[in-house]
């Protein structure tokens, strides 16, 4: 039975400027993603890939559709789905005037946890910034500390929403293996990501998303070969980049 | 619970990191006060009168001696032509000029009142005053006792000056504006920053989060209104005749209250700008309608229906009697019926209405 089991997911939001009219951010979404696997979501701006991920994490409404997270209805059971779950979200913003520490035991007390801040902290090799805000921290150190927070309760799964967009290759990197450590102790991990490298270095199965629809599913060895099987140059074959302007377009969004 | 207190104790952490914060929510309130409390403070300036003394006999010094003893008049003798040049100038109130004839014979003499037109109204209330003077001189001089004495008695007992009327409403006053921003602006910038949607990636629940923001500004607001108090009494030397947890039980309800109509619009304001104005839109009626600089008794008619239901009208009128008059809370039911009232719509509309996610796009 796989852990994330989402069916038809259907999310619509007034189109801007026009509030009468309606689109399909998210078009007929059906997920099933495996215990233990790296999930990595891929699409253009705008494709619906993080109000996807928002509705199986229960924080938003689902229009029509289910999921299930480890076999519990989303819908019916938001918080106790919230209970077996990490998540990071894009915007990286916190309390001000609060330390690292007092946020991840603010955090830990939502469930009704009483972790030690500096274990946590020294799994994302922050434990030297325990005393400092959130806004004292690189781009690298902000994703790691956000990875900490959605470790508290030792989730089963863990949601990273473009963990790397706009870090430098070395905090990339150190973001990557932290990744690889959490997923080699079991667990299952479901990311979005516009860098392909990233999707190819981590993930075992992908989905690409355009339009609110799934266009593509499978390992990146499977989608390199059946849509970019033809290198450009001296390559033996392309990259999941061709893939992903294969599927997508060159066109540019927002 | 240990949730709602967690909350709680790391808002009110902030809050104590804050020093801005700090210095604007105890020291604006505070100078607010001072500055009407040294505005309104002393004695009322007299009304300036000027008599011109055509007639100079005894008679006219009798009443110009009675006119000066009034404590309510300063009285300026002079020639026409200069006192008609301070009426101008807007030093003196009205100008009396006594006629030759004013020598207490049985024919009438007729007094002229010089008035500038502009302040019509402020000479028509004089008036009646300058009659009453001229009244008793007569009396005095005929020798007849007046057939109906008025003997005025102060139902309070004891004098009550501006400041002591003002100082209730402003507390009021300021509580509805340190709470009203307390929730409404810090729910708009929390959202606007993602930390609403920080936390409802927890397994938080909206009354536990509600709760906990309640709990740590109602701390916040004991305190401000604490040091507001102190200052009133110890600088303003305004009494507090009645008790003072039921003055602080006031405060929290009246807290709770805009506490609650702030979050409420913060759920529908997406912006600082849309929560200001909000805001602006809720507490600036009631700032002038409420009856914190003068009686709602005292306003145009068709106002007072409305006037009277505000919910700071209710705050306002409970603090001031507890203060100014000593009256206790439990006698004040129809008032504290208003605020219970106001409080229920308010908590409702609070976490009816509160979301966790962006206002509707």
């Amino acid at each position: 039975m796989p852990i994330v089991d989402a069916r038809n997911l259907v999310k619509r939001y007034p189109k801007p400027g026009k509030k009468r009219e309606e689109f399909l951010a998210v078009d007929g979404v059906s997920l099933a993603i495996a215990q233990g696997e790296v999930f990595g979501i891929l699409g253009p701006n705008g494709a619906g890939k993080t109000t996807t991920l928002e509705m199986i994490e229960g924080l938003s409404d689902i229009d029509s559709g289910e999921v299930f997270v480890d076999g519990i209805d989303v819908q019916k059971q938001p918080s106790r789905v919230k209970e077996i779950i990490g998540v990071q979200l894009q915007a990286n913003e916190y309390f001000d005037h609060l330390t690292l520490s007092d946020l991840l035991r603010l955090f830990s007390q939502l469930f009704h946890r009483n972790n030690d801040p500096i274990v946590l902290l020294k799994r994302v090799e922050l434990e030297e910034k325990a005393g400092a805000k959130p806004a004292q921290l690189s781009g690298g150190q902000k994703q790691r500390f956000s990875i900490a927070s959605a470790l508290i309760n030792e989730p089963k799964i863990l949601f990273l929403d473009e963990p790397t967009t706009g870090l430098d290759p070395q905090a990339k990197r150190k973001l990557w293996k932290l990744v690889e450590e959490l997923n080699d102790a079991g667990m299952t991990i479901v990311l979005t990501t516009h860098n392909m490298e990233e999707a190819e270095y981590l993930c075992d199965r992908i989905a690409i998303m355009d339009h609110g629809k799934i266009i593509a599913a499978g390992t990146p060895q499977d989608l390199i070969l059946q849509y970019a099987p033809e290198p450009p140059a001296a390559k033996l074959h392309g990259n999941l980049e061709d893939v992903f302007l294969h599927l997508t377009g060159h066109k540019l969004r927002e | 619970m240990d949730v709602t207190l967690a909350i709680a104790k790391n808002l009110l952490r902030i809050f104590s990191r804050d020093r801005q914060s700090i210095f604007f929510t105890l020291f604006f309130p505070i100078t607010f006060m001072a500055i009407f409390g040294l505005a309104s403070s002393g004695e009322e300036e007299p009304i300036g009168i000027g008599i011109v003394d055509r007639a100079a006999n005894d008679f006219s010094a009798r009443f110009i001696e009675t006119l000066g003893a009034n404590p309510l008049f300063a009285v300026n003798v002079d020639s026409e032509d200069s006192l008609r040049q301070q009426v101008v100038d807007g030093d003196l109130a009205l100008v009396l000029v006594l006629p030759e004839r004013f020598d207490g014979g049985t024919a009438p003499a007729d007094l002229t009142l010089l008035v500038d037109a502009a302040q019509a109204r402020q000479a028509a209330m004089l008036r009646p005053l300058v009659e009453q003077a001229l009244l008793d001189v007569e009396r005095e001089l005929r020798g007849i006792e007046p057939l109906f004495p008025l003997t005025v008695v102060d139902v309070q007992a004891r004098s009550q000056r501006y400041i002591d009327f003002l100082v209730p409403g402003l507390l009021a006053l300021t509580l509805m504006q340190i709470s009203v921003a307390g929730s409404g602006y810090n729910i708009v910038e929390y959202r606007r920053k993602g930390i609403l949607k920080r936390l409802f990636v927890t397994p938080i629940r909206p009354s536990q989060f509600i709760t906990g923001i309640v709990i740590a500004r109602l701390v916040i607001t004991v305190i401000q209104v604490a040091f507001l108090l102190a200052a009133a009494v110890f600088l303003l030397k305004v009494p507090v005749e009645g008790n003072l947890l039921e003055l602080f039980a006031l405060i929290l309800i009246g807290s709770s209250i805009f506490l609650s109509l702030g979050f409420w619009m913060g759920s529908m304001a997406k912006t600082q700008q849309a929560i200001m104005l909000l805001g602006n839109l809720v507490t600036l009626p009631q700032f002038f309608l409420a009856g914190v600089f003068f009686p709602v008794d005292s306003m145009p008619g068709l106002l007072q229906p409305i006037a009277s239901v505000l919910p700071l009208t209710f705050l306002v009128d409970a603090i001031r009697e507890v203060i100014v008059n000593g009256v206790s809370i439990f006698a004040q039911l129809p008032t504290l019926a208003g605020l219970a009232v106001w409080l229920a719509i308010t908590l409702t509309l609070a976490i009816r209405g509160f979301r966790w996610k962006e206002v509707a796009r």
